[in-house]
């Protein structure tokens, strides 16, 4: 059987993509440790890098490895090429609702997407915006006394308050939204490394794409390649079974620290 | 027969010590001697330093004879300052600008020398087990800090979360996490010199803030910030059109992470339900 294969992500964003979730893993292990010194995996963690000052290098230089990977793609990709298919319109409300028609048995059709679904361009903006609050006030907590040359204590606390609260979303939208979507859902989805989406998944996942990538396509410009029906069953599954476990530890995890943090809110600011 | 009971109690007593202390008042306190003895005082200061009377008559004939000159007994907060003062002049001088003195001149409770340094156990504050010591201090004024009903009683309007508020700072996490205390109680408020933060001599006045912040090794150099609040356990309140910045911050954040919670975890449960609809409609 002969199968297309597409490119998805070029080397580009898919280096991009590689520093932004090393530096947002390293930031999220370096940081929760210290937003719940109690916590019984909080000393190991610190320990497991190497102690407390290696843990506040860690996460100040993984915190400049993500603004600049920020920097770089703003300039690169909305100043030199920018594109538009990532932008919000009226055909992703639409998409939203018969999504939901869909999961709530009201209809039988799937919406199609483009390139990017509207989920995707949430977690996309939702990483931009996270990006830059957390840069923004992580740089005031890094040299809290040079930031209060130019604004008072009061502001640099905001901006305190700020960042934890938005690791907290952010690690939400990641640890469970994005792993479950893209890496989970998609077991194993490997464009991240490859950059290449087959063409069954680019059909089935973005129909639009593929329909319109197929009527424009010139001949012999993609790859054609011999589709190999998965004969490593058991690798995949063994390594299925290992990822859902982290998964899943992963996602306990994440429910402890909302859990945690939306408590100690309502005690200390509406009770 | 009267004279074997007392011998054999004084062998048991004296047998059950860690050390038999040839010292009269053992006989009676073992329990403080032993204290002081492994004090840093040992050495220099005899029980009569502090309490009168006379140690070199023997304890065992009869207590009245320890106690036939100047004793004292339990000596008072403020008479304990005049016992320290005997060698700490300078410590104590400094100590009598404090607020903790103020309040005790007053004959209201407040802390002397011996509520922080300890009372027979008194140690250096370079030993990890002395109660000045740097990692010891927040405990030690949790003591009273901390404490409800002692700080309500006094009513000097001094809340008693300074503790816990403390523990929220990275001066504090640093050291839970198995790193140095990088700031303690008495770094910023200072040890004898603890002053009301409304004294204009006060280290935590918020004039004085940038040069207490800018001790060396701490934030050097921190001169022109704008520490004019002068709130530190506490986040600042910074008022947005009469709004609390900081409330409207973590509403803003409690609604979003209840929303994302609900949404995130709402759809991954509709996608596999709806899968398990399609596999069996096949």
């Amino acid at each position: 059987m002969v199968e297309l294969i597409f490119k998805r992500f070029t080397l580009n964003q898919r280096i991009q993509h590689i520093l932004f979730f090393t530096s947002f893993i390293l930031l999220a292990y370096t940081g929760f440790p210290l937003k719940f010194p109690e916590a019984w995996w909080s000393s190991w963690m610190i320990a497991s890098v190497g102690g407390f000052d290696n843990r506040t290098f860690i996460h100040h230089y993984s915190g400049l490895v993500m603004i600049g990977v920020s920097v770089y793609h703003v300039v690169f990709h909305i100043l030199e090429k920018p594109r538009y298919d990532v932008l919000f319109n009226l055909k992703d409300i639409g998409d939203f609702k018969q999504q939901m028609m869909y999961y709530l048995r009201y209809s039988d059709e799937h919406p199609k997407f483009g390139r990017y679904t509207w989920k995707q361009k949430f977690e996309y903006f939702g990483a931009g915006f996270g990006a830059v609050i957390m840069g923004f006030t992580g740089l005031l907590m890094w040299q809290p006394f040079e930031a209060m040359k130019y604004f008072p204590i009061g502001l640099v606390q905001i901006a305190n308050l700020f960042h934890t609260w938005e690791a907290v979303l952010a690690s939400i939208a990641v640890f469970i939204g994005h792993f479950y979507d893209e890496h989970f859902d998609k077991f194993m989805n490997l464009s991240w490394l490859t950059g290449n989406i087959p063409e069954e998944e680019l059909r089935h996942e973005h129909p639009l794409e593929y329909e319109a990538a197929m009527k424009n396509r010139p001949i012999g410009s993609s790859e054609h390649v011999e589709h190999k029906p998965a004969n490593n069953l058991l690798i995949v599954g063994f390594a299925k079974l290992v990822f859902t476990m982290i998964f899943l530890a992963i996602i306990i995890w994440m429910l402890w620290i909302s859990y945690s943090v939306l408590v100690e809110a309502v005690r200390i600011y509406i009770l | 027969m009267t004279i074997l009971v007392s011998i054999a109690l004084l062998f048991l007593t004296a047998a059950s010590a860690q050390e038999i202390i040839d010292e009269s008042c053992f006989h009676c306190h073992p329990a403080q001697v032993n204290e002081f003895k492994a004090s840093i005082h040992s050495n220099k200061n005899t029980c009569a330093d502090c309490h009168g009377g006379d140690i070199n008559i023997n304890g065992t004939v009869v207590s009245i004879n320890v106690m036939h000159t100047n004793f004292t007994g339990k000596p008072s907060p403020t008479q304990v300052t005049d016992f320290c003062s005997k060698c700490h002049a300078e410590s104590t001088n400094v100590y009598k600008e404090s607020i903790h003195w103020q309040k005790l001149n007053e004959g209201r409770p407040a802390a002397t020398c011996t509520d922080c340094h300890g009372v027979h156990n008194i140690l250096s504050s370079k030993d990890h087990n002395s109660s000045t010591f740097t990692e010891n201090i927040p405990g030690t004024c949790a003591k009273c800090h901390e404490n409800q009903t002692r700080m309500q009683a006094l009513y000097y309007g001094i809340s008693t979360d300074r503790f816990d508020t403390y523990k929220k700072s990275f001066h504090y996490k640093s050291y839970m996490s198995g790193g140095k205390m990088l700031a303690t109680c008495s770094d910023c408020h200072e040890n004898h010199n603890t002053r009301a933060q409304s004294d204009p001599k006060s280290a935590i006045n918020p004039a004085n803030l940038p040069s207490t912040c800018g001790k060396p090794g701490c934030h050097e150099g921190a001169n022109n910030v704008f520490l004019s609040g002068g709130k530190i356990h506490e986040e600042q309140s910074v008022y947005l059109l009469s709004f609390d910045a900081k409330r409207i911050v973590v509403y803003f954040y409690i609604i979003m992470i209840l929303f994302e919670l609900t949404f995130t975890c709402g759809l991954i449960f509709l996608g596999i339900a709806s899968k398990f609809e399609i596999r069996r409609r096949h």
